[in-house]
């Protein structure tokens, strides 16, 4: 007893200094003016914060305070001029000159235009493994070099002097503006990426050119970032401190975000949302992606037109965005999710619906393709999803509509995550549940989804048409032209119905009414330079 | 000769378990690469999969770990881009060792407590009272507990931080909430251990001989009762030191709890292979140490390598 007294006395001993040690950072803020401060909520560590290598919502909305690239958004979402003051385009559409701003890295070297010509060149280098080198496939060469059959001196991208960067695309490209604005395209300083093989590692070493610059970065706990005063715009921006959280579990962040401890949290347990739904400081927006079940058109018997339209006119969206998924998200009956501003407004606006759910047209199609393929009985149908709750719910809400409506036994099955990725990558299923996320805003890269030779389009449908359409957009510099063609597009995937759209994403936020001037971009974490803390 | 004997059959024993816990990784289906985000062309995979050395043969793969793991390196990490495994583990572990060391020192402290004013009590208010608390400990999972406990010492009544890390009052509810159920089991232990004990003729003949109770219950009957205990006390203090998966995630620890289970999820197949390592290391550490103090609190158990 006696030594065991003493073992743990000494282990008291040992540990008190220490968390003495570590309970001293109480901040006092300064009296008077209100501290232009804001803590948030990451819930995970950012995977990474090279620019070349992040892949994740999270990670990126840490790259997009601290890093910038040619281009970047406005207030209101639109893409403007970030370090390039001038681009010009040449006739043929297909090389930009462009030239650079005055700018400097927060170690106060000056933005090149060779850091650029290194940057992108080094994310199309195979060896560097990047996931979204094909983002920059539209450079001239890029694709040949990535895949390692072709050389790094026929990348379209050339440093001509200090301050002017050459880009020549492989055709002409739209959207070009808003590729520039994707943190992919962001430059990375040459000299300290070659210098520090782990510079993007902690917060000391990582060199960035944004509106912030990080000041502390406890791995897993918390990151900080601080205003950037070698940024070239830091006059607009009002936000001067920003925490990011790592708290992961949904009910501890809402707790602290009820105590205080953090000031805004970009989702809720989904059973708060009744209690929190019209307080001044919840907020529901828009979220560029689409929750939807894919069909398998090389199996019975999503193998007939007929039965795909017939699954996708008997269930009842707004009964599972209003009495299961709960988060206010809007049903779907198209597959590009509303936020693409075009000439004539939203693109989903223009045209909302391709069809309207009827129970009795379902059941009529239905029996049509039995009659058509000579089943007696509907062949027998699995639907997969991923194992979560949500999915579940949602699932089992489908299943009783589809055998409610149209008498119709859906048999339920769910995998771990990356086995599901596996079973639908081989098409081992009939039915199986997908979400997608345009990476930026534009219906480009979520109709691509279904390209007959894009990795993601796990349903075998091809159409020559669809993917003759998307080629087409691709090129058109008119952007009234260009949004036509895509709905021409659209028009052609609705019609055959590879799969079944149920609702557009929505994001759910808390933002303590201390704070004003929070944007929240349809596709990304709130962006929080223009925020101001105006009261206590 | 006992240690090297002893450091000779860790080693083994570290060499099985990568050997099968690479085994058993590589034959779930999935794929550290796959996501719904960015399906890549094949071509992309590959320079992804030659980063990583997945590109290689099993056999190939598999040497070229364990050459890396002799030199201590435990290689990259797929899901983190920027830390490498040995870095992971050194960032979290120190949070997940406070955390362990201070449940470890609450259950043992209270928890030997309990189990010895149980034992002197047997079959009073105090026994029954104590025995009722250590069944609640042990059968109220720790992901109940948790917020029960924040939402009463955070959020009713503020007087500590919900959660996340930072000064020592972040430790606080995080110790408790991982110490009840290791502190009920010892008392139970404990109180078991410790009637036996007393029932011994040898406590019969110190009582004969006329030595105080006290005496008796503190050089000959804590003392015998401890042994059990101390058999528990290893596993417990290794599962404790390298943290767990719930109360690291309830209460935002950066520790390297989360691990073990996330890295399975993302199917990285680095960070399986180097935290399983990293438990096992200190779970065999651990139960050196409690051989060597069963010699201690025992002096008739010798330390020898027969039958080892």
């Amino acid at each position: 007893m006696k030594k065991s007294l003493l073992m743990s006395l000494m282990m008291v001993l040992v540990i008190v200094p220490f968390l003495s040690a570590c309970s001293g950072d109480e901040d006092a803020s300064g009296d008077g003016e209100v501290a232009q401060e804001i803590t948030v909520n990451a819930s995970s560590e950012p995977p990474s914060l090279d620019p070349a290598l992040a892949t994740d919502t999270t990670s990126g909305w840490v790259i997009e305070h601290v890093f910038e690239g040619l281009y970047t958004k406005n207030k209101d979402g639109e893409v403007v001029p970030g370090l390039a003051e001038k681009m010009e385009l040449s006739d043929d559409k297909k090389v930009y000159t462009i030239t650079l701003r005055d700018a400097k890295w927060s170690n106060g070297d000056p933005v090149t235009a060779e850091d650029f010509e290194y940057s992108w060149k080094r994310i199309l280098n195979p060896e560097t493994g990047s996931s979204f080198a094909f983002y920059l496939y539209y450079l001239k060469g890029a694709e040949e070099y990535n895949k390692g059959k072709g050389s790094v001196d026929d990348v379209g991208v050339t440093a001509v002097d200090d301050k002017t960067l050459k880009v020549e695309l492989n055709s002409p490209t739209g959207f070009f503006e808003k590729l520039l604005a994707f943190w992919s395209y962001y430059p990375v300083n040459k000299s300290v990426v070659e210098g520090n093989k782990n510079w993007v590692a902690e917060a000391d070493t990582l060199v960035s050119n944004g509106a912030y610059k990080l000041s502390s970065w406890e791995h897993d706990n918390q990151l900080v970032a601080e205003k950037n005063d070698n940024y070239w715009d830091k006059e607009n921006i009002s936000m001067e401190k920003i925490t990011w959280k790592m708290v992961n579990d949904a009910t501890t962040y809402y707790q602290m975000y009820k105590s205080g401890e953090l000031d805004l949290i970009t989702s809720l347990p989904v059973d708060v949302i009744p209690q929190e739904e019209g307080n001044e400081d919840f907020k529901i927006t828009p979220y560029f992606g689409t929750y939807m079940y894919m069909f398998n058109v090389d199996k019975e018997p999503f193998t007939n037109p007929k039965v795909r339209r017939a699954f996708n006119l008997a269930i009842d969206r707004a009964s599972i965005t209003e009495n299961i998924s709960q988060s206010g998200e809007k049903p779907a009956k198209a597959f590009v999710p509303y936020g693409v501003e075009t000439p004539e407004g939203d693109f989903r606006e223009q045209k909302e619906a391709y069809f309207e759910e009827n129970v009795e047209e379902a059941k009529k199609l239905l029996e049509e393709a039995k009659q058509e393929e000579g089943w007696d009985e509907l062949p027998a149908v699995e639907l997969i999803y991923n194992t979560s709750e949500n999915h579940k719910k949602i699932a089992e809400g489908v299943q009783e509509m589809l055998k409610q409506n149209l008498g119709v036994e859906v048999t339920l099955n769910n995998q771990e995550w990356k086995t599901y990725l596996d079973t639908t990558d081989q098409g081992n299923f009939q039915m199986a549940r997908m979400g997608w996320i345009g990476i930026y805003v534009d219906p480009t890269p979520i109709l691509d989804y279904y390209l007959g030779d894009s990795p993601n389009n796990r349903t075998n449908w091809v159409n020559e048409k669809y993917d003759s359409l998307m080629a087409k957009s691709k090129g058109i510099q008119d952007e009234a032209e260009r949004m036509k063609v895509l709905h021409e597009a659209e028009d052609v995937l609705m019609e055959d119905l590879p799969f079944m759209p149920v609702y557009y994403y929505t994001n759910n936020y808390l933002t303590s009414t201390d704070y004003e001037g929070v944007v929240y971009p349809v596709n990304r974490y709130p962006n929080l330079r223009w925020a101001k803390k105006v009261s206590n | 000769m006992y240690i090297i004997k002893r450091l000779f059959t860790m080693l083994v024993t570290i060499w099985v378990i990568t050997t099968l816990t690479f085994i058993i990784m590589h034959s779930i289906p999935g794929d550290p690469f796959a996501s719904d985000a960015d399906v890549l062309p094949e071509e992309v995979l590959e320079n992804m999969r030659a980063k990583f050395n997945l590109d290689e043969p099993m056999p190939v793969q598999y040497a070229l770990y364990l050459k890396n793991l002799a030199t201590l390196d435990l290689g990259p990490s797929i899901q983190s881009k920027t830390r490498d495994v040995n870095t992971l583990i050194a960032d979290g572990f120190p949070a997940s060792a406070l955390l362990g060391i201070q449940s470890l020192v609450i259950a043992l402290v209270f928890g030997l407590i309990l189990g010895i004013i149980a034992a002197l009590n047997r079959n009073g208010i105090i026994d029954y009272a104590a025995m009722a608390f250590a069944i609640i400990g042990i059968s109220i999972p720790s992901f109940i507990l948790a917020p029960l406990l924040i939402k009463y010492f955070a959020v009713d009544w503020g007087l500590l931080p919900v959660a996340s890390w930072g000064t020592w009052l972040h430790t606080v509810l995080p110790s408790v909430a991982l110490a009840t159920a290791p502190l009920a089991i010892v008392a139970r232990f404990m109180r078991s251990s410790m009637l036996e004990v007393m029932n011994q003729n040898y406590i019969k003949t110190a009582d004969a001989k006329g030595l105080s109770t006290t005496g008796i219950v503190i050089k000959h009957g804590i003392r015998n009762a401890l042994i059990p205990v101390i058999s528990f006390i290893g596993p417990l203090a290794a599962f404790l030191l390298t943290g767990t998966f719930v109360i690291e995630k309830i209460f935002a620890i950066p520790g390297i709890g989360k691990y073990f289970v996330d890295s399975i999820f993302n199917r990285d197949y680095p960070v399986i292979l180097g935290t399983t390592i990293f438990f096992s290391a200190i779970l065999i550490i651990t139960l050196f140490l409690v051989d060597i103090s069963y010699r201690i609190v025992d002096p008739r158990i010798k330390l020898s390598s027969k039958g080892d």
